[in-house]
């Protein structure tokens, strides 16, 4: 079974090549053709809505292997190893503070992906560690760990505000000296 | 009139379970007839030769195998069976430097997560709507990485692509 759709592929069609090379098509877009016009009702998406908000899966273990991770990448930076370049440190922190970002507010955590968001565009910028920045990375950690534990859902009020600013300072002073 | 997606077919890649199970009865409220699932690029790139999906929605990080590869694989790689089907990609990162990085791979559009049933419906209602030429390159193959908007607005000059002469 292949859903009714033939197969297509570029070589057949019969493109344009433009003077640079390139080849250009105009596909037919079966998506559209099976699905027809008009949009979806109101009522549907606010049905589709519902179901995400109303998820009960429970973000703690996904949230914990995460942090883990972060929390092992943190401890190998004390103690760096010559086979991993600056780069690949930098990412070993992105990555899992970017799962926490992306998860935290599909599971009832959107303080988690804020925070999460503020870290990774403050990370993307920077190119080597140092020890101020693992402090700061240490902190990122003790705040995701505190919202975990005291189950601080959704974007947590003024106390949620206190944690985020406390950190977005820490990060800005961090950049005003080594930026 | 409104889209009937009951004959549409969709492919949603994720390793992270709970997502998948978040995901799935989100796109069965829109309507669509078949849902595929997929835990990895390898696994979804196997499935979308058989089954040739209307649509395909990955995750970026995976393992063996990620969005990226998965993408290239089905825009380039012989035995794909539709080289022009809208691939969106899920990821937590917003960079503009990874929003490049991703866009180069050939994929239709982006979904940062968390998204909302909206943020997803919207990408789906784009690939629908979406007008693009497909361009083949030497190294891309992919939606044409200019929006027609783009173009109007900020291209003056002759069009070499399009207009060869």
């Amino acid at each position: 079974m292949n859903n009714g759709n033939p197969p297509f592929t570029p070589k057949s069609d019969t493109p344009i090549t433009s003077a640079v090379g390139a080849k250009f098509y105009k596909p037919p877009n079966t998506l559209k053709q099976k699905v027809g016009s008009g949009g979806l009702a109101n009522e549907i998406l606010e049905r589709a809505q519902s179901l995400i908000e109303k998820n009960e899966i429970d973000f703690n273990p996904m949230a914990e292997h995460y942090l883990d991770m972060l929390r092992r990448n943190i401890d190998n930076a004390y103690n760096p190893s010559e086979q991993m370049t600056n780069e690949q440190v930098m990412t070993s922190f992105i990555a899992p503070i970017m799962q926490l970002k992306a998860n935290g507010g599909m599971f009832h955590y959107p303080l988690i992906s804020r925070i999460s968001q503020h870290m990774i565009l403050f990370l993307e910028n920077i190119e080597e560690p140092n020890e101020d920045l693992l402090e700061i990375l240490q902190a990122y950690y003790t705040t995701i760990r505190a919202i975990l534990v005291s189950k601080i859902k959704n974007d947590g009020g003024q106390h949620g505000d206190e944690l985020f600013q406390a950190l977005a300072s820490a990060c800005k002073r961090y950049s005003e000296k080594y930026l | 009139m409104a889209y009937d997606f009951s004959k549409a077919s969709i492919l949603i890649v994720e390793d992270n379970v709970p997502i998948l199970k978040l995901m799935e009865p989100v796109v069965q409220t829109f309507g669509f007839g078949t849902i595929h699932t997929a835990r990895n690029g390898k696994e979804a790139f196997e499935l979308f030769c058989q089954q040739n999906h209307d649509i395909v929605i990955t995750d970026w990080m995976m393992k063996p195998m990620n969005g990226i590869s998965l993408a290239r694989m089905i825009r380039n790689d012989k035995s794909s069976p539709n080289h022009f089907v809208p691939i969106i990609l899920m990821t937590g990162f917003s960079h503009k430097q990874r929003v490049i990085e991703a866009r180069d791979s050939g994929i239709t559009d982006f979904l940062i997560k968390p998204f909302s049933a909206a943020n997803l419906y919207q990408k789906i209602e784009r690939a629908i709507e979406d007008k693009r030429d497909y361009i083949e390159a030497s190294d891309f193959m992919g939606p044409d990485r200019r929006r027609k908007s783009q173009i109007n607005e900020t291209f003056e000059g002759k069009d070499r692509r399009t207009n060869p002469q």
